[in-house]
């Protein structure tokens, strides 16, 4: 299709006409997430005047009422309005379909295609569709072969596009990841799957890129010469509410490090992309990934720390242990929290560590990339004028307040020569006005116009296992304890000795 | 210079909030003002009070450390009720900028009631607000914390008012020496004292009147139950001395005398604030020798000033630990006798 030339030099491409089919359509991804995603960007007038969704679940129901269940959803989650009344309004004349029906029956696949072809002839979707995966993990092979039995898999013509998007997790381990993406790939081309990982849609995620590669003082010190150590912090302050039942089978290696944390770790290691198109930055990203160096069952035993959360209070209430959460074993090892030290084996980063780490019910809900910088060479002062002087350090703070802190040494205002840290923050928020699109917005849009920049491509995914499997084989064989941390604190002292060693300690973020 | 100009970008108040809807709101009250984007900070600081008009007394000071301190500040009124009152907490934030000359510097606020059993876990309310990579102090403006208080292990560095503590009765030298021992502790007493030892210390400078000093026979230190400890347990542990030769006194207003023999020859050196005006008097009476006197205005005593030097440093103050255990050993003499 050739290009429109009315669309270049605009800020905002508005969506091609297409259906969103949403399998999972009865659950809280689609009513949390991707709904209120819908009405935002119809809001933004970023959607066609045809676009069309289609959701498929068990659960029955007609059209209308699907409709108006979404629509109760979006206002539940803090969207709906008058504004958006009349968006509602033209999806309900026709926009909002349902299928009701097993995944497993060929039938719930053909009343589909009858409904797609039906929009298409309707509501001019040009027989274009995103199809978006918003159903439990174990599901996905039997929608995706449902899909191509109805040869809902190709699209219809070269102008048309069928693409699939598959939420997160991507397999249990290596092998499972392996197995699923043989399946997706019987039905589906690479350039048509869409892994989707929310962090990557995150601004501030996007903001890493910027910082690094739009400024010309940052990426001089971004290496093992300037840079001491890293430390990567994905902190939560809830606890698993809910949802321990999955919890229980998943365990923060899995939910978190396996893709958010080793995303972002992919983002401050990569090498500056020759260009800014899908497979300039994801070919960096593999790149990065692969340096990183495999642990050995002796070196996971060394470098890493499991632990789970007991009793303690957070943010003002009393909250229970791990143990004792709905849907939890009661001698549950499923860990709540990680900790690790990676070594990347390039010219760029030798011998600098990377310390990671991810809780549930730390003290504060934070991401941050910090990077601690090498103290200088000689310091002309006593040791009582500079002993609130720590080494400088760049934080880039991906959420809340998503900004980035400089830590720097400065005099302290007076007579006497004394030196201390000083913080100089920068709030991205504030700074532009703007209001910034939810993650889920930003890459719901990019699907829809075909722009795989911020999804994780199969050799991503591949090369997150690998450096994850052997931790998680060492969880599995029990070779590493699982240690104990109250809640509301940083973690366990197990994650403190793994700094101390090195003669250096975990940031308070 | 012009006087700074404290201006509120933005405030929001609520009652019975969680603290995720108290760091929402910050956060929505910095994204929509463009002169909060660029935020200068040295520490959290975090005042612990009782009552609200303690509070309001605690926010007024640090209005007034103004762009010397840039911080952010957390006031907790603990409210001190049954035993078994449901936890809650209400809430108020500003976001400030002081300027001054063209230049802003901008600042937070936070006023947090808390009732029930959080209010002895206060360290779960306070870390979400810690500010990143800089020390979390915590101001106890009357009074100690008790054993095991875990707002303690949040914090790098502790401010109290021996002062005011000791008003409400109590051991405040001891339980602040045992505080020291764990944790930085500036305490404002003795920030307040600080001109009286440079005074001192000034009146021994130069080759003349340095010798006194190695032959100090005796030590006398007038004021209050505080001031009176700390300066004597400060001059026993500098100058050596056995807590025989230091002599404390109640009186009204702060005064030292050290008497010493040097070269055959007597001396005595005196700082004393003598009367109601606020004038120390410094003299130096040497045998044979010089006689001198000079008069000078007392600094003012404000209270943001106190906290504000307090506030400029991070690591353990050594010279005040080792009064407190002077201080210690005096009262430990005076028992004994």
């Amino acid at each position: 299709m050739s290009d429109n030339p009315l669309a270049e030099a605009t800020v905002e491409r508005v969506a091609p006409p297409a259906v969103l089919v949403v399998f999972g359509a009865s659950g809280d991804l689609t009513s949390r997430k991707l709904m209120p995603a819908v009405e935002n960007l119809a809001l933004r007038r970023l959607l066609p005047p045809g676009f069309s969704v289609v959701g498929v679940a068990r659960t029955e129901m007609d059209d209308t009422s699907f409709c108006e269940h979404m629509q109760a959803a979006v206002q539940k989650a803090g969207g709906g309005g008058e504004e958006a009344k009349h968006v509602w309004d033209s999806f309900a004349g026709g926009g909002f379909r349902y299928v009701a029906g097993d995944y497993a029956d060929p039938e719930t696949f053909k009343k589909l295609k009858d409904v797609l072809d039906e929009l298409d002839e309707q509501r001019g979707t040009a027989q274009n569709r995103l199809i978006y995966l918003a159903t439990p993990p174990d599901t996905f092979p039997v929608v995706v072969q449902g899909l191509a039995r109805c040869g809902l898999n190709k699209p219809a013509n070269d102008d048309a596009f069928v693409r699939i998007v598959i939420e997160k997790p991507f397999g249990r381990d290596a092998r499972s990841a392996e197995k699923l993406d043989a399946i997706v790939h019987e039905a589906f081309e690479e350039p048509q799957v869409y892994r989707i990982d929310h962090y990557l849609g995150k601004e501030t995620v996007q903001n890493v890129l910027a910082l690094r590669f739009a400024n010309a003082i940052f990426e001089p010190i971004w290496n093992r010469r300037y840079v001491n150590h890293v430390q990567i912090t994905v902190a939560e302050q809830l606890g698993v509410g809910h949802r321990g039942g999955f919890y229980e089978s998943a365990g923060a290696l899995r939910d978190i490090v396996q893709n958010h944390v080793l995303q972002v770790l992919a983002l401050t290691l990569m090498e500056p992309p020759s260009t800014f198109d899908p497979n300039g930055i994801r070919d960096e990203k593999v790149k990065a990934l692969r340096a990183v160096d495999i642990l050995s069952p002796e070196e996971v035993a060394q470098n890493v720390v499991r632990a789970q959360y007991r009793a303690g209070w957070v943010q003002g209430t009393e909250v229970h242990s791990y143990r004792d959460e709905e849907g939890v074993d009661p001698h549950s090892q499923t860990e709540t929290y990680v900790a690790m030290r990676l070594k990347v084996d390039n010219w760029r980063w030798a011998g600098v560590p990377f310390y990671v780490r991810t809780g549930k019910y730390l003290p504060k809900r934070v991401t941050e990339v910090a990077m601690e910088f090498n103290r200088v060479p000689h310091l002309p002062f006593a040791m009582s004028q500079a002993e609130g002087l720590d080494p400088d350090a760049l934080v880039l703070r991906i959420q809340p307040d998503e900004g980035i802190t400089l830590r720097f040494g400065a005099k302290v205002p007076g007579q006497a020569f004394r030196v201390r840290s000083v913080s100089m923050d920068f709030f991205y928020g504030a700074a532009f006005l703007e209001e910034t699109p939810e993650a889920y917005e930003r890459l719901l849009l990019d699907a829809l116009l075909g722009d795989p920049t911020l999804f994780i491509r199969a050799d991503e995914v591949a090369q997150a296992w690998r450096i994850v499997q052997p931790v998680l084989d060492g969880f599995e064989e029990g070779d590493l304890p699982l240690a104990r941390y109250e809640a509301g604190t940083w973690g366990p002292p197990e994650a403190d000795h793994l700094l101390d060693r090195d003669g250096r300690r975990w940031r308070k973020p | 210079m012009e006087e700074p100009v404290v201006t509120t970008l933005g405030s929001w108040e609520a009652d019975d909030v969680t603290v995720a809807q108290v760091e929402a709101a910050l956060s929505d009250l910095r994204h929509h003002e463009q002169r909060a984007a660029v935020r200068t900070s040295v520490l959290t600081l975090v005042a612990v009070v009782k009552t609200d008009a303690e509070a309001d007394a605690a926010r007024a000071i640090i209005d007034e450390l103004g762009g010397r301190h840039p911080s952010r500040a957390l006031v907790i009124v603990a409210v001190d009720d049954e035993p078994d009152a449901p936890n809650g907490t209400d809430a108020a934030v500003w976001v400030r900028a002081i300027e001054r000359e063209g230049r802003a510097v901008c600042f937070e606020q936070l006023l947090l009631r808390v009732r029930g059993k959080a209010r002895h876990h206060l360290d779960s309310i306070v870390e979400p607000f810690a500010l990143p990579d800089v020390p979390m102090v915590v101001w106890l403006p009357a009074g100690l914390p008790s054993p095991g208080d875990p707002l303690m292990q949040a914090a790098n560095r502790v401010v109290v008012d021996s002062r005011a503590v000791a008003e409400a009765g109590g051991d405040v030298l001891t339980r602040s020496l045992s505080l020291a021992r764990r944790l930085p502790v500036a305490d404002l007493s003795w920030m307040r004292l600080e001109q009286w030892r440079s005074m001192l210390a000034g009146l021994f400078e130069g080759a003349l009147n340095r010798p006194f000093l190695q032959a100090v026979d005796r030590v006398e230190v007038c004021g209050n139950h505080g001031p009176r400890y700390l300066l004597g347990g400060w001059l026993l542990r500098r100058l050596e001395l056995p807590a025989s030769r230091v002599e404390l006194r109640p009186a009204e207003h702060v005064s030292v005398d050290v008497h010493a023999v040097s070269g055959g020859r007597r001396g005595r050196f005196r700082v004393a604030r003598d009367g109601a005006e606020r004038e120390i008097r410094s003299c130096v009476d040497i045998e044979g020798g010089p006689q001198l006197e000079q008069t000078v205005r007392m600094r003012q005593q404000w209270p943001s000033l106190a906290l504000a030097s307090a506030l400029t440093r991070v690591g353990h103050d050594e010279i005040y630990e080792e009064a407190l255990a002077g201080a210690r050993e005096l009262r430990q003499a005076e028992g004994g006798r």
